[in-house]
């Protein structure tokens, strides 16, 4: 528990450069609201020193959902979602407002930075193994918030209304008409009928904006709260030889820190890594340093490269080619690689939903004790052969769309 | 029946009352479309006496919205197609919208087939699918000749 010199020491850590008016105003609302025991709670975790840099992915994604939240809301400011005017807004935009193109700009470089280290984060925590016991649904609501930011790029590129927009529009929900049985129905409830049009538009925005989102933010809720539940831990580098007696001796060093965790030991030689430092300032720290390298990178991007706008929407094309996004590219060389009648289905909805299906029972395909990378070969090496043919597809897509 | 079954019932009854008020009249909004009904009307394709026989030609056809509010009509294109069959002149009225993911073919002179950029489809020239995903022909719009005028209404039809 939290005792009484640390917590004093934080009070006067949070007030110390406004000096004393501020520390009684902070000391009349921690009366009230126990704000000295929050901080103490997330600031004084015990966290593993071994691995710090490899933990800083996550923090980094939230930090990057948090930047996607903030550029969507101001971007909602000079935005319209209507088909005559969604594309005018945005040339406005980018012809009349500067600061407001750079906005633009980091909402479509985080969406894709985003992608970049929710992947790293998700091959960190599949290599480490730590999403076994009692981590499963750590993995599991991981997985469900990776489909979920998918879903928000894909939505997120429909709606400039320009000719890329307009074409992963038509795409996208036609790809719905392929679903076993309720296809038909589920496309004209996107589209808001059997064509694309005003009401395809506002429903996808719609679900940008709101559905996808209030799902996204209680999931990280969840997400956060089963990571300090069960510690920042897992993987077998943070562990050298079993520890019998885990929590006390091993935190003892750290006099300012909460006991370790997890909560549900899964067994002794995992309930406490062997050399522990504090998460404040130690791995805040770390954690600061990497996020803000990438938000200095999406900045960057979006002043130097920005947000493209092609031509407007104009579904009477004999010439426009359209190309998927990057992150679309492998799902775009199984529908040419499954063609024709029930065959489609299979390519749209069958290897994607098996596939996500799979990443989903991680935990439950690899039952074994062992968290060491070689000693799972029997994920390991399926693992790897998936990402290299996800690669190798988008390679393919690429060599078609653009003849490279 | 105890006050607290009763409470606990009322929590029950009346948390599936507040859900089913809320959720039936957002089902209700967001599946509309299905139930829509639908107007097709004649919208002109133009003068189509000069279309060549065997050369399907395209037309830029002003499409009104019939889905939505009142919104200017959209561009599409209309491939009209003159074949002679048996020594008559049969006219057909090709959309050329792929029937795989929807993206618009275009007639290719060389290949003398209608192509589909985005996932490599091919068509006759009746719009029969001869290569690659489309899983069906390509639609046929509903049309009438009224001297050498053409009109067409966006009801589809399969070959």
């Amino acid at each position: 528990m939290a005792n009484e010199s640390t917590r004093s020491k934080l009070a006067a850590r949070m007030t110390h450069p406004v000096s004393r008016p501020l520390a009684i105003v902070y000391r009349w609302v921690d009366e009230r609201m126990g704000i000295n025991d929050l901080l103490y709670k997330t600031l004084y975790e015990a966290v593993p020193r071994r691995g710090a840099w490899a933990y800083t992915l996550g923090s980094a994604t939230l930090i990057i959902i948090a930047l996607q939240i903030v550029t969507g809301m101001f971007l909602l400011w000079s935005y319209v979602p209507s088909t005559t005017e969604a594309w005018e807004s945005l040339n406005f935009l980018e012809r009349h407002n500067e600061f407001g193109a750079i906005v633009r700009g980091m909402h479509l470089w985080g969406a894709y930075v985003l992608l970049l280290v929710i992947g790293l984060h998700m091959v960190r925590t599949f290599v480490s193994g730590s999403y076994k016991k009692p981590r499963e649904l750590n993995w599991i609501t991981g997985v469900i918030l990776f489909l979920l930011v998918l879903g928000l790029g894909i939505t997120g590129a429909m709606l400039p209304w320009d000719q890329a927009a307009y074409w992963t529009t038509i795409v996208t929900t036609h790809v719905l008409s392929y679903f076993p049985g309720l296809g038909h129905w589920l496309q004209e409830i996107w589209r808001g009928g059997n064509q694309v049009g005003p009401v395809t538009l506002t429903r996808t925005f719609a679900i940008h904006i709101w559905l996808l989102p209030a799902l996204l933010v209680p999931l990280i809720v969840v997400h956060l709260y089963l990571l300090r539940r069960h510690g920042e831990h897992g993987a077998w580098i943070n562990y050298r030889g079993a520890r019998e007696e885990p929590d006390g001796e091993a935190a003892a060093p750290l006099v300012h820190a909460e006991p370790p965790y997890p909560a549900v030991p899964s067994d002794p030689g995992y309930a406490v890594p062997d050399d522990l430092d504090e998460f404040f300032p130690s791995q805040v720290g770390k954690d600061s340093i990497v996020s803000f390298a990438l938000v200095l990178l999406i900045f960057v991007m979006a002043v130097v490269v920005g947000s493209p706008l092609e031509a407007p929407a104009n579904p009477a094309t004999l010439t426009y080619v359209p190309t998927p996004e990057w992150f679309f590219l492998p799902l775009d060389q199984l529908l040419v690689q499954f063609p024709q009648a029930w065959m489609i289905a299979v390519g749209t909805f069958a290897i994607p939903g098996l596939a996500s299906t799979i990443l989903i029972l991680v935990p439950f395909l690899d039952r074994s004790p062992d968290r060491e990378p070689w000693k799972r070969p029997q994920l390991m090496v399926p693992a790897l052969f998936t990402l290299l043919f996800l690669i190798f597809e988008a390679l393919l897509a690429v060599n078609r769309l653009f003849n490279l | 029946m105890t006050r607290r079954r009763f409470m606990l019932l009322a929590t029950n009854v009346a948390g599936a009352g507040i859900t089913l008020l809320i959720a039936a009249p957002i089902v209700g909004e967001v599946l509309q479309p299905i139930f829509a009904r639908r107007r097709h009307p004649w919208v002109r394709v133009g003068d189509i006496s000069q279309v060549p026989v065997g050369i399907p030609t395209a037309y830029v056809v002003p499409m009104p919205t019939t889905q939505a509010w009142p919104v200017p009509p959209v561009s599409r294109i209309v491939y009209v197609v003159k074949l002679n069959v048996g020594n008559q002149i049969q006219v057909i009225s090709l959309s050329n919208v792929c029937t795989h993911m929807q993206c618009d073919v275009h007639w290719d002179v060389n290949l003398q087939q209608f192509l589909c950029p985005c996932h490599g489809g091919f068509y006759s020239i009746t719009g029969i699918n001869i290569g690659g995903p489309p899983p069906k022909p390509l639609f046929r719009y509903r049309h009438k000749l009224i001297g050498p005028t053409l009109y067409v209404t966006d009801q589809l039809t399969e070959a």
